[in-house]
């Protein structure tokens, strides 16, 4: 038989009641603090626009040749990245950065999923044909938008993203761009960006939050 | 006498062991070719380039029959802007090692010729060739 705590067997029935009561009370403090000492969890990779912005206005196509205006973006989470198909590093290491995390995200439950999306920056090789074929390597959901140069500027300009053509050599040349992923809310604003270098796990663990925060 | 016959053999082994280091300069590890993605006439390559010698070695062009052309690039990430540079020629001093990864340097391979599953890599250091790889397109 387990001995009773001698301090307990020395209190009287009511002194017993009153330790108990004590230290249940004691405990429930400690726990209640603890909630709400701890921080709320935050985004830790992602920065939050403090004032999500609509997108400018533009007249783009979509990777399947349909004309696309801003509200594309409507009714669902994006990640953006702003690249091009003849990119054989930057642009698919990070389209596969954002499709694993995609996946991890899909794995774990979390719901509403982001659409991934690609806006060309080189308009001039990225045909809808081309683009679409590049962008459902990496998932059957995923958009590519291309289009007319000006049009294009016309989104970059307004979400602060830059591109430039720089020769390689003869005829072949690359395009220097931006290595941000934005995130684009449901209402169609811009709500936060993720700064290169991109790892599926930033993205993992501050999109729930994002999406949770809005 | 056993023994002084022993330690022949043993410094024998060691002096061939020895030539077949010196007979392979350039040795190449973790290599991966990329699959061009679909209706993509490009794709990326990656390895681990390590000079065994004592004397720096300037790789000054790679080629390769499957593909009309091959460039030594790099990724690089300034000032939030990606850019590509060509390398042009690739030093690797004695005893160095340098890698081409994702995000840094690395081979982009230009327009295929014909339909192949195998790429063979030909590294140039002049009118030599230094190195030549088989290596299986991976998904």
């Amino acid at each position: 038989m387990p001995r009773a705590n001698p301090l307990l067997e020395k209190m009287g029935p009511r002194n017993r009641f009153i330790a108990i009561v004590a230290v249940v009370a004691i405990a429930t403090g400690a726990w209640l603090s603890f909630q709400v000492m701890s921080p709320p969890a935050v985004p830790q990779t992602a920065t939050v626009l403090p004032a999500p912005g609509p997108l400018p206005e533009f007249s783009l196509l979509d990777h399947e040749g349909n004309a696309i205006g801003r509200d594309v973006f409507s009714g669902q989470w994006s990640l953006v990245f702003f690249g091009f198909t003849h990119c054989p590093d930057i642009c698919p290491l990070t389209l596969q950065v954002l499709a694993d995390a995609k996946k991890q995200l899909a794995a774990a439950g979390s719901e509403p999923l982001p659409q991934i999306v690609l806006v060309s920056v080189d308009p001039e090789r990225d045909t809808p044909e081309l683009l679409g074929q590049y962008v459902r390597y990496f998932g059957d959901d995923n958009l590519g938008i291309t289009g007319e140069l000006v049009e294009i500027r016309k989104l970059t300009g307004g979400l602060g993203i830059f591109f430039e053509k720089s020769a390689v050599d003869g005829d072949n040349y690359s395009v220097d761009h931006s290595a941000v992923v934005l995130v684009i809310n449901p209402r169609g604003q811009f709500h936060a960006l993720f700064s290169a270098p991109h790892e599926a796990a930033n993205f993992v663990h501050d999109l729930p939050l994002l999406m949770r925060r809005r | 006498m056993r023994l002084t016959r022993l330690t022949a053999v043993a410094i024998l082994a060691m002096f061939i062991f020895a030539c077949s280091i010196e007979r392979v300069p350039l040795v190449a590890t973790d290599v991966s070719i990329k699959q061009p993605m679909p209706g993509m006439q490009m794709t990326a390559g990656y390895l681990t380039l390590s000079n065994n010698t004592t004397q720096a070695i300037k790789i000054t062009q790679v080629s390769s029959p499957q593909f009309d052309s091959v460039e030594m690039h790099e990724s690089v990430v300034e000032d939030g802007m990606a850019r590509m540079y060509p390398l042009g020629d690739l030093t690797i001093l004695a005893g160095r090692t340098v890698q081409f990864e994702p995000g840094g340097k690395h081979l982009m391979l230009m327009r295929p010729v014909g339909e192949f599953e195998t790429v063979t890599l030909e590294f140039h250091a002049d009118k030599a060739i230094v190195l030549t790889l088989n290596v299986a397109l991976s998904d």
